[in-house]
């Protein structure tokens, strides 16, 4: 089981500064974020499917659907059901239902899929390391990033752990299945001590291993992958630039609320 | 000091914080550079710990009080940092996943040479240099995850290796691997001494010292013995009060006073037919296949089973077999054969894709959890991923407490459990305070206490040193004698030859022999194919033309 989606690769996003990545999902971010109104989300969705497309970042998508739909879905009923403005078609207890609620929670359940798509498209096109580079490179401090890369390595191990120890007790006549929610909270203290103490031994080695090998050593250190800023990743940093100002823009003028 | 030496420990003694006893005791030890030293002995000898103190992750990490000097290359390294001997002192762990940490083989190899602040254009040409001398060329974009142990482990290696450290300490490097991996990275030793790496490895097994320059061996904390590998592997008794088991034809070979030239198959095969020890070769040769009572009743039976994972993998194809009343089966195959999946449908953990398990007459598919696990126990392979209680006690009752033991005949269970493995009287220890020896045992026993008919062990023996992998499988051949059915997955030739009367050789998902041990060891293509070697005086046997599976045997008058 892997944690990252990176599809390697040589399209125009995969060949983006690392930097230039990062700032372009935090534009997106900031652009979706901003805007209520479903019309207006129109263009950044079209904007992350070409990108996903073109980048040959589809496989991931696929991978996430059941993700993307529930996300989509989940976001627009409830969004419908609870949001309490305008015209109401019809109402029960704390539910009502109109056509503002409606047009609300298609903005909302875009506005999330946005992110998850372009989530997704930032993983599938950028290592880890690249990543943590990027961070480093706006002074945030290395171990940082690193500690991102360790979490990646780790979690899957630590599920792959977890699902060991479940199968170890279940030979033990150990039923996961019974009893009220807060016993099986409590139950679960066979699988969380096992696997918590392997995780603390195998930190301990990690440690040791990173030490050795001069992790944090007090050395100035260099970076192996070489990244260059060329003229279109500055190009395409003004592009960025400009669409999270104009929705920013917009939002200032009001004409992204409903 | 003279410049040729690469260490120098004097008079070093180290006890851990709050332990009883020191972990090692007045030791003194030199390296010479290009000189491949092992160590070994027993577990708690003071082997890693040894190792450890070479590159101050002793005491930086596990803290203690240090008396004596340790000098590296030339310098003391008293009071230095760990990350002040980057570069110098390179260390590779038993535990491979917790050396791995970038998501492309090449980002690994570069990630401690990024560390020393290396200029790019040399980290490339290092990068492939070690790839290279490791065996994974052509590994460059592939995600660390993704390898086999063998791998990880050269891996971790090459990325040692390419900060191109004058000394490297390996504390147990191939315990954890199978023999496929255990091989490759002997490989890699052998290439490594060739081109003159000075080194220090931590190794259990025999094996490794026929690598070796000089073998020092550790017990309680001091060296008993430091001399010439060929001297030391002959001192069979000395071998012995270290807890390190002899090389088979090392026996042979002191048992018929040969020449001590003679290490390899081939030499001791040569003397042999020579007419040295001659009243060995000419005996006839016996082939009195231990068969099991052909009679014995089916316990449990796999009928034309798959089991394909999701996304259609085949991880088991038409398995049949049938396990019988009596029976000591050994379980073998390649990381990956299909060994573990196979185990996992014997106790209905894992179920068939298509195809039947039917225990005791019921199709395992339609028993209740707890019904199968009154019956079939399994072991798994680490202890540590089932034990987790505050006490021994709590431990062992657990299993019985689930399937409905009324509590009243828990203490009988226990009792009863914590005899067979020899660990009564520790009933309200902590579990984690035991050695790996005894949480072993615990483990076997809280799954004895649910009384089953049939016990699968899953590596029963790794990471034990020799006195606690024979006092584990003796356990287990004593339950195998009051009647329980055994299955022992594992890698261990001798493990296999002295204790299993049976053979089960898995390769790609399918069960490629079945059938009496003897018989099996006769398949050496099969076995090699698997990766699979059959013990060395099982070879020797062979080729002098009989059938043995133990040194004694192969000595009987």
């Amino acid at each position: 089981m892997a944690l990252y989606l990176y599809i390697p690769g040589t399209s125009a996003v995969h060949r983006l500064h690392p930097t230039v990545k990062l700032f372009g999902m935090v534009a997106f971010f900031v652009a979706a974020f901003v805007c209520e109104r479903a019309e207006l989300l129109l263009p950044l969705v079209f904007g992350v499917v070409l990108l996903l497309v073109t980048s040959g970042s589809l496989p991931n998508v696929r991978r996430l659907r059941i993700l993307f739909v529930l996300v989509f879905v989940m976001t627009f009923i409830i969004w419908t059901l609870f949001y309490r403005q305008g015209d109401i078609w019809f109402s029960f207890g704390p539910i009502s239902v109109g056509p503002q609620s409606v047009r609300y929670a298609l903005g909302m359940a875009l506005k999330l899929t946005t992110f998850l798509a372009v989530g997704t498209l930032f993983l599938s096109t950028a290592k880890v390391e690249e990543f943590a580079y990027a961070l480093t490179r706006l002074g945030l401090p290395y171990k940082l990033g690193f500690t991102m890369t360790l979490a990646f390595r780790l979690v899957p191990a630590f599920v792959e752990s977890g699902f060991t120890v479940v199968q170890a007790q279940r030979c033990r006549g150990f039923d996961f299945d019974e009893g009220s929610v807060w016993q099986r909270v409590r139950r679960y203290v066979p699988v969380i001590v096992p696997v918590f103490i392997g995780a603390l031994r195998r930190a301990d080695n990690m440690a040791m291993a990173l030490e050795a090998r001069g992790f944090q050593s007090g050395r100035p250190r260099t970076f192996f992958q070489r990244y260059h800023f060329r003229l279109s990743d500055a190009l395409v940093l003004v592009v960025l630039a400009g669409i999270a100002a104009g929705y920013l823009w917009m939002w200032h003028l009001g004409m992204t609320r409903m | 000091m003279s410049d040729d030496l690469a260490v120098e420990i004097a008079d070093l003694s180290f006890s851990y914080d709050g332990a009883d006893h020191p972990a090692l005791q007045g030791v003194s030890l030199r390296l010479r550079r290009g000189e491949f030293v092992v160590v070994m002995g027993r577990t708690g000898a003071g082997k890693s710990t040894l190792a450890k103190c070479i590159n101050r992750t002793v005491p930086a990490f596990q803290t203690g009080a240090m008396h004596g000097s340790v000098r590296v290359l030339g310098r003391d390294l008293d009071g230095l940092q760990v990350g002040a001997l980057a570069g110098q002192v390179g260390l590779v762990l038993q535990d491979f996943e917790a050396q791995l940490f970038a998501t492309d083989v090449v980002q690994e190899i570069a990630f401690g040479l990024e560390q020393l602040g290396l200029p790019p254009a040399e980290m490339a040409e290092r990068v492939r240099a070690a790839l290279a001398l490791v065996g994974l060329a052509g590994f460059e974009a592939r995600d660390p995850a993704t390898l086999s142990g063998g791998e990880k482990q050269r891996l971790a290696i090459a990325a040692v290796l390419a900060m191109r450290p004058p000394l490297l300490v390996f504390d147990e490097p191939t315990t954890d691997l199978d023999p496929l991996g255990k091989h490759e990275v002997f490989t890699v030793l052998d290439t490594m001494r060739r081109s003159g790496h000075t080194m220090l490895l931590v190794e259990h097994e025999i094996e490794a010292a026929e690598r070796a320059d000089r073998v020092v061996l550790l017990d309680s904390g001091r060296i008993i013995a430091d001399g010439p590998a060929r001297q030391i592997r002959r001192d069979i008794e000395l071998l012995r009060r270290a807890g390190v088991r002899p090389g088979d034809l090392d026996r042979i070979a002191v048992a018929l006073a040969l020449p001590t030239d003679a290490t390899t198959l081939d030499d001791v095969e040569r003397r042999l037919r020579a007419g040295e020890g001659a009243r060995v070769v000419t005996r006839a040769g016996d082939d009195s296949a231990q068969h099991a009572d052909a009679g014995a009743p089916t316990f449990l039976e796999v009928r034309h089973v798959d089991i394909e994972y999701p996304g259609g993998k085949a991880v088991l194809r038409d398995v049949n077999l049938h396990l019988d009343s009596g029976e000591f089966v050994a379980l073998i195959g390649q990381n990956g054969s299909g060994k573990t999946t196979l185990a996992k449908l014997l106790n209905g953990i894992l179920r068939p894709t298509r195809g039947d398990v039917i225990l005791d007459g019921d199709n395992l598919a339609s028993l209740p959890l707890a019904h199968v696990a009154s019956r079939v126990g399994y072991v798994f392979q680490d202890p540590d991923q089932q034990l987790f209680a505050a006490s021994v006690r709590e431990e062992v009752s657990f299993g019985p407490r689930n399937l409905g033991v009324p509590k009243d005949q828990l203490e009988e269970r226990v009792r009863e459990a914590l005899d067979a493995v020899g660990l009564s009287g520790l009933e309200d220890s902590d579990p984690f305070l035991l050695g790996k020896g005894e949480r072993q045992r615990l483990a076997v026993a809280a799954l004895l206490a649910q009384r089953p008919h049939l016990l699968i062990l899953d590596e029963p023996t790794t990471g034990l040193d020799y006195d606690q992998q024979v006092r584990m499988m003796e356990l287990v051949a004593d339950l195998h004698r009051r009647g329980l059915i055994v299955v022992v997955i594992t890698h261990s030739p001798w493990v296999v030859a002295q204790y299993a009367r049976r053979g089960i050789l898995l390769t790609g998902g399918r069960v490629v022999f079945d059938g009496p041990l003897r018989a099996l060891f006769r398949e050496e293509e099969m076995l090699d194919r698997a990766h699979f070697r059959i013990p060395p005086v099982t070879q020797l046997g062979r080729r002098l033309g009989r059938s043995v599976m133990s040194v004694e045997e192969f000595l009987a008058p």
